[in-house]
């Protein structure tokens, strides 16, 4: 790769002009809630900046993140950023394999120390020794740590990376846990989502390009750009929340009509995401406009949060026997209690016969 | 586990077992004592015990002409919050599926924003109420810590629940987890506070009325 | 271009604060020739605010379709200096909508290291033309 090259001048080649960076920057600037008039500084730096080098690890995953990112975008402006990075290593793009393969991985990270960025999907299992996820003779735990001791940042994309998501699932057999968990000492940023957003993947790892550094994150590691609102307060069907309408099945009157699925399970009101102003496939729709509630997979554990389509107002599953339970103490406590009193009033009352009588 | 997932599960559910168990013995600790229990013979002409109890129920629902100057607002003012509450508790529709998800019964619902403002009434009554009780001497006097424990653990739900709606003071997974926990902290106070009159005004009422009847007295 | 006043104001609120606020930054365009921008996509604007928004704002003495990694259009409203800018991917979707406050918008002015690009690629078709290439020609490239 022509790594001394700028993205400007590796673009300029592909014939693809300035302009189209100042587009793509007005994207970004757009998408990531920047202030517009940085557009034009973002442009510039873009095409001075030198190609990013990436290293993209699978672990267990469903590679749903890669379909993700490569599939669901439209041509031309979105693709821009398969020119602002180098994908040095992705074991399901990539071309080679084998040896070839993992020498591609040592060389950008021998060449790019400190510089590149790792994008990791899938979570590290870590349960006898991490046997169950392994390539090239290593555990994804060694890989993991290998390849992030001189990375400049690492971002976890999809749920699995970013907090353990079905791999990580009760019971938990493989010991899954998320890339944060392991990687303490640089910084991770989170793309949960199952799968992320293609735009908020794409987005992230521009702003790190354009930058060079971590954009704003919430609490659980998200860049707030895309995670700051929940998609029950973005979204289109929330009048319906507040008029009180809601479908009660999804194939009643309320469905037809388009009113909230609060009560079919939509977990919308917890879930932070951008699904209801990104939305999905170049912008044609997102579950809830599809008629499915959310199902809240950019949070963590969302795979035990109990039924997809049971109320976010509910309880937790489970509950019945503790209640009985209570439920039963009580009715013995107070036969028992209505039972002493009962004695005692007897004995009290003979007691005051045999007085009376004396 | 998040806060919000200990709120839905362990919390809650150790928090409806107790007010099962408290509930339950307490009030079949009542009930199960022997009835009829007044040995006198009734005053002739009185009426049957059990008019006399529908009546202590329904009289005592309003106050006699003689409160009324002085205990206006207390009146008036407890029904607000309590017309207010039985509104927002029961007619809210995440309320409504959180009853039917526990005992299968269900029943329509108002508009979030009708529950907002009724809401927003009833939180007004409740703090007109304590204020009410610190300030009145008389009041003051008669009240323990179980009224004010018991008043904190009533306006607390309210207040978290419409923080939560609003999305006031921090994100909401973790203002709608505080107000379940709260639910849950109302829960187990009810059964052993003043909270458990919801239940018991009924039969203390009753017995009132009983009494009252039994001896010919007017209600 | 103010002639056709007859406009109706904006009746949604959102149209009414960012026709203020475009205002503004006119103003302080015309006064200290700062540019601005305003991104409309971030904003919760319906379909008939964005109607409003670009009714009142009418159409200028420039119109401009960029074919720009995908399709871009640009207007000028009938206030001089005000952009209507709107960039499609190439499913025709909305990319990114902004109203620039600007002399131009920038991504309609050439950059200097594209016209440097093609300054180069003109000699070298120049160079395929021309028979035989000489020597002097060689060195520009």
């Amino acid at each position: 790769m022509s790594d001394r090259q700028t993205v400007g001048d590796i673009l300029a080649q592909r014939g693809v002009s300035r302009r189209a960076i100042l587009k793509y920057a007005a994207w970004l600037a757009s998408a990531m809630a920047l202030p517009p008039s940085a557009s034009k500084a973002i442009a510039q730096s873009l095409a001075a900046a030198r190609r990013q080098s990436v290293v993209w690890l699978s672990f267990q995953e469903c590679t749903g993140c890669t379909e993700s990112l490569t599939r669901s975008f439209s041509p031309s402006l979105e693709e821009m950023i398969f020119n602002l990075i180098s994908l040095d290593y992705h074991e399901t793009l990539m071309a080679v394999s084998g040896h070839a393969a993992e020498e591609a991985r040592l060389k950008a990270m021998e060449e790019n120390k400190g510089k590149y960025v790792v994008v990791v999907d899938g979570s590290v299992p870590l349960k006898d020794d991490g046997v169950y996820s392994a390539n090239a003779g290593k555990t994804n735990l060694q890989t993991l740590q290998e390849t992030a001791k001189d990375a400049l940042a690492i971002i976890s994309v999809g749920t699995c990376a970013a907090y353990g998501g079905i791999p990580g699932a009760r019971p938990n057999p493989t010991g899954a846990v998320s890339v944060g968990e392991i990687i303490k000492d640089k910084p991770v940023i989170n793309i949960p989502g199952c799968p992320p957003i293609a735009e908020a993947i794409a987005g992230t790892v521009a702003y790190l390009v354009t930058f060079g550094k971590v954009p704003d994150l919430d609490h659980l590691g998200r860049p707030k750009a895309f995670f700051g609102d929940t998609i029950h307060d973005r979204c289109y069907r929330r009048p319906f929340y507040d008029k009180g309408l809601f479908a009660k099945s999804f194939d009643d009157e309320g469905a037809r009509n388009g009113w909230c699925l609060y009560e079919v399970g939509c977990k919308g009101p917890v879930t932070y995401n951008a699904c209801a102003t990104l939305k999905w496939n170049g912008g044609v729709s997102f579950p809830i406009q599809s008629g499915h509630g959310c199902i809240g997979c950019s949070e963590p554990h969302f795979w035990d949060k109990g039924s997809f389509y049971q109320p976010l107002s509910t309880a937790m599953p489970g509950m019945g026997a503790g209640i009985a339970a209570g439920a039963a103490a009580g009715v013995a406590l107070g036969a028992g209690a209505a039972w002493l009193a009962r004695r005692r009033q007897v004995a009290y009352s003979q007691q005051t016969s045999k007085k009376e009588g004396a | 586990m998040d806060l919000l997932d200990f709120a839905r599960g362990p919390a809650l559910y150790f928090a409806l077992a107790v007010f099962a168990l408290g509930t339950l013995w307490r009030l079949l600790g009542i009930l199960l004592l022997p009835w009829g229990l007044i040995r006198s013979p009734a005053r002739e002409g009185s009426p049957s015990p059990f008019s006399s109890a529908l009546k202590g129920i329904v009289v005592k629902l309003w106050p006699h002409k003689e409160f009324m100057a002085g205990g206006f607002f207390t009146f008036i003012n407890g029904y607000i919050f309590h017309l207010g509450l039985a509104i927002v508790v029961f007619l809210f529709v995440p309320h409504i599926l959180f009853i039917k998800n526990l005992f299968g019964i269900s029943w329509p619902g108002l508009p979030s924003n009708v529950i907002y403002a009724v809401g927003v009434i009833t939180a007004v009554s409740l703090i007109a109420a304590i204020a009410n009780r610190m300030t009145s001497p008389v009041l003051r006097l008669i009240s323990r810590v179980d009224d004010y424990i018991s008043w904190v653990m009533t306006f607390l739900p309210v207040l978290t629940g419409l923080l939560a709606v609003s999305h006031l003071g921090a994100r909401y997974e973790t203002l709608i987890a505080l107000h379940i926990l709260s639910v849950a902290a109302f829960f187990v106070w009810f059964p052993f506070g003043k909270l458990m009159h919801a239940f018991l005004f009924v039969f203390s009422r009753a017995m009132t009325g009983v009494r009252f009847g039994h001896r010919g007295a007017q209600l | 271009m103010e002639t056709d006043g007859q406009a109706t104001a904006p009746g949604s609120a959102l149209a009414l604060i960012l026709v203020r606020e475009i205002g503004q930054a006119l103003a302080a365009f015309a006064e200290s020739g700062e540019p601005a921008a305003i991104d409309l996509r971030g904003l919760p604007m319906s379909d008939a605010d964005r109607e409003e928004l670009l009714a009142w704002l009418g159409d200028g003495e420039i119109a401009a379709t960029l074919a720009v990694a995908g399709r871009s259009e640009i207007r000028e409203t009938r206030f001089t200096g005000v952009w209507w800018v709107r960039h499609f991917g190439t499913d025709d979707r909305i990319a990114a909508e902004r109203i620039e406050i600007a002399s131009v918008p920038d991504i309609l002015i050439a950059d200097m290291a594209d016209v440097t690009a093609a300054a180069a690629r003109f000699d070298d078709e120049l160079a395929e033309l021309s028979i035989p290439p000489s020597m002097e020609e060689a060195e520009h490239v």
